[in-house]
């Protein structure tokens, strides 16, 4: 070769060198089990900080902690190729704005099965993004709730303080309620522990702040029946909340019956906001429902508590009975979860044997009633796996914001992560409630 | 050789003794430096840096460090820890386990990052583990 063209070559190679280092996103290549071949630098800047060995060396590993769910969604892609995950979001922190840091919020993460021994991956900074979209998304709850065709609902006027102000027809027919409602606050229409009164309070005020308050779960017939509701509350217009009187209808709350649209809806709500092993809320729900609950919690003082669930010696388990295993203890105790802790609670799986429940409206006493309940049950019955018995035991730790008290989520966060370490340390298998001290460790 | 290039990753108060280099000295460091200015922009890059990157100067010589050279540095771990050290008026030279993608192969080095008051130049130095 002349060193004419060996230098055009020489400089090409530079030029395309240069053209990976600069693309603004992230490129991996691995092998099939995440070990990572080539790697441009956005992927280091994103991987880096999240790395808990300071590794690039797996992209499972550096990612571990976010998306546990990688690995499986690998191993059971069957097709000799193509798209395992397009566009997923990872979610890192709560995106509460804090000072002088850059860290994303939400990365999204492209993976593509090239072949049997090789995977491509996409992934980059969407926090921007996501914020928008959900922006878009309460635009679209609302536009929703006005377009879809409605096949029934209920009129309910509501008074400045939420009761029930007027009985019509509509109420009779979607509900079964009688004239007697009247003067009954409208959480009558919730069953018992799918809301609280402070958030009775909340959606009110929402509605005074922004036109309308929407939220949609499950509702209550005058029979005990459940049903699945979408309530809507906007207050009148042109109405001078001063001049309304005791009683007076202030608020209109529209309450469909949509139980029609469910497969829709859980469809949906499955695959943004559920955790695809265990059915339970994913990252993304927890930080989303609970930033608003801390919001909330901010204009309506009152407790709100954290508890974070971690199965102890999980990885003794899958190295002794196997993957499936450990999958069916993490189903196990997901089921557990839902099944002690009240509808208006978030449960929610956190990390790969990491839990966390969100409870609305509770002290740190009370959650702890409940998360040693808890502990106790998952102690006293062995999960059957193959019909053979594993024992497990789960430790936890609790955070909680006082009445008041101004505390963002990140540090709710910490706090009960500090806790759960002293769970651990003390010998597991237990339940301990954050103190100022543990700030110290 | 003198007793400028017998300087190593480790030399103590090296922010100084980097500022009074030739570019002939630098390049015979047997470390990566990279020199930028107070708005970022890079303003010296030695051949040790370059051969390991696959980088010549010329394509990296006043670029912006953080977004046009080294974009994997751009997070809490080193650009804001420069960009805290430049809003307390504080000088930084800490040590830190990192891994580059040096011609896209993840690379575990060791980065120094230097940064002295009422100086504009601050510096990356990039020692490969062996």
């Amino acid at each position: 070769m002349s060193s004419d063209a060996h230098a055009q070559l020489a400089a090409e190679h530079e030029a395309l060198i240069q053209f990976l280092y600069l693309a603004p996103v992230g490129l991996v290549q691995t092998g099939i089990d995440g070990e990572i071949v080539m790697i441009n630098p956005i992927s280091a800047q994103l991987l880096m900080p999240l790395s808990r060995d300071g590794c690039l060396t797996n992209l499972f590993t550096a990612l571990e902690d976010v998306a546990p769910e990688l690995r499986h969604l690998c191993a059971h892609f069957t097709r000799p190729n193509g798209m395992i995950c397009d566009g997923l979001h990872i979610h890192l922190n709560s995106g509460a704005p804090a000072a002088r840091t850059r860290a994303p919020h939400v990365l999204s993460l492209s993976l593509m099965k090239l072949d049997g021994a090789r995977l491509m991956a996409v992934l980059s900074d969407v926090s921007e993004q996501v914020r928008r979209e959900r922006q878009l998304r309460q635009s679209d709850a609302w536009l929703n709730a006005l377009l879809t065709s409605i096949t029934d609902y209920a009129l309910v006027g509501l008074d400045r303080q939420g009761r029930v102000s007027d009985w019509n027809a509509t109420i009779g027919r979607v509900t079964g309620f009688t004239p007697e409602v009247v003067g009954q606050p409208y959480s009558v229409f919730y069953p018992g522990d799918a809301t609280t009164l402070e958030q009775v309070q909340d959606r009110l005020r929402e509605a005074d702040a922004n036109g309308w308050s929407l939220d949609e779960g499950p509702r209550l017939r005058a029979d005990g029946s459940q049903f699945l509701g979408s309530t809507m509350i906007s207050p009148i217009p042109d109405l001078d909340p001063d001049s309304i009187a005791e009683g007076e209808t202030a608020y209109c709350l529209v309450l469909r019956d949509v139980s029609g649209q469910r497969e829709l809806i859980d469809t949906r709500r499955k695959s943004a906001f559920s955790d695809h092993l265990t059915g339970v809320a994913n990252r993304r729900a927890f930080f989303e429902a609970a930033e608003l609950e801390l919001t909330r919690n901010r204009r309506t003082p009152r407790p709100t508590a954290l508890i974070l669930f971690d199965a102890d010696h999980f990885k003794q388990i899958n190295d002794r009975h196997g993957h499936p295993a450990g999958d069916q203890v993490l189903c196990q105790l997901g089921k557990a979860l839902s099944n002690t802790f009240r509808q208006v609670d978030v449960v929610a799986r956190v990390g790969g044997e990491e839990f966390a429940v969100l409870l609305p409206s509770s002290t740190l006493a009370g959650a702890r009633t409940v998360a040693e309940r808890l502990r106790e049950l998952v102690a006293a019955e062995p999960v059957m796996c193959d019909g053979v018995p594993v024992s497990v035991t789960i430790s936890a730790g609790i955070a909680a914001v006082d009445a008041g008290e101004h505390l963002d989520l990140d540090t709710l966060i910490k706090r009960a992560d500090r806790a759960l370490y002293a769970a651990k340390a003390n010998g597991r298998n237990r339940v301990e409630c954050w103190s100022g001290d543990h700030d110290a460790a | 050789m003198n007793a400028a290039t017998d300087l190593s990753f480790a030399t103590p108060n090296l922010h100084g003794q980097l500022a009074q280099l030739s570019q002939e000295q630098l390049d015979r460091l047997d470390f990566g430096v990279i020199g930028f200015d107070g708005e970022t922009n890079v303003c010296k890059y030695n051949q040790t840096e370059s051969d390991a990157a696959g980088l010549t100067a010329p394509r990296v010589l006043g670029q912006p460090l953080f977004t046009n050279v080294a974009p994997c540095l751009n997070n809490f771990m080193v650009a804001q820890r420069f960009e805290d050290a430049q809003d307390d008026s504080a000088a930084l030279d800490d040590t830190i386990d990192y891994v580059l993608t040096l011609r896209m192969r993840p690379v575990k080095v060791k980065l120094r990052l230097l940064a002295a008051p009422g100086t504009g130049e601050r510096y990356v130095l990039v020692q490969r583990k062996l």
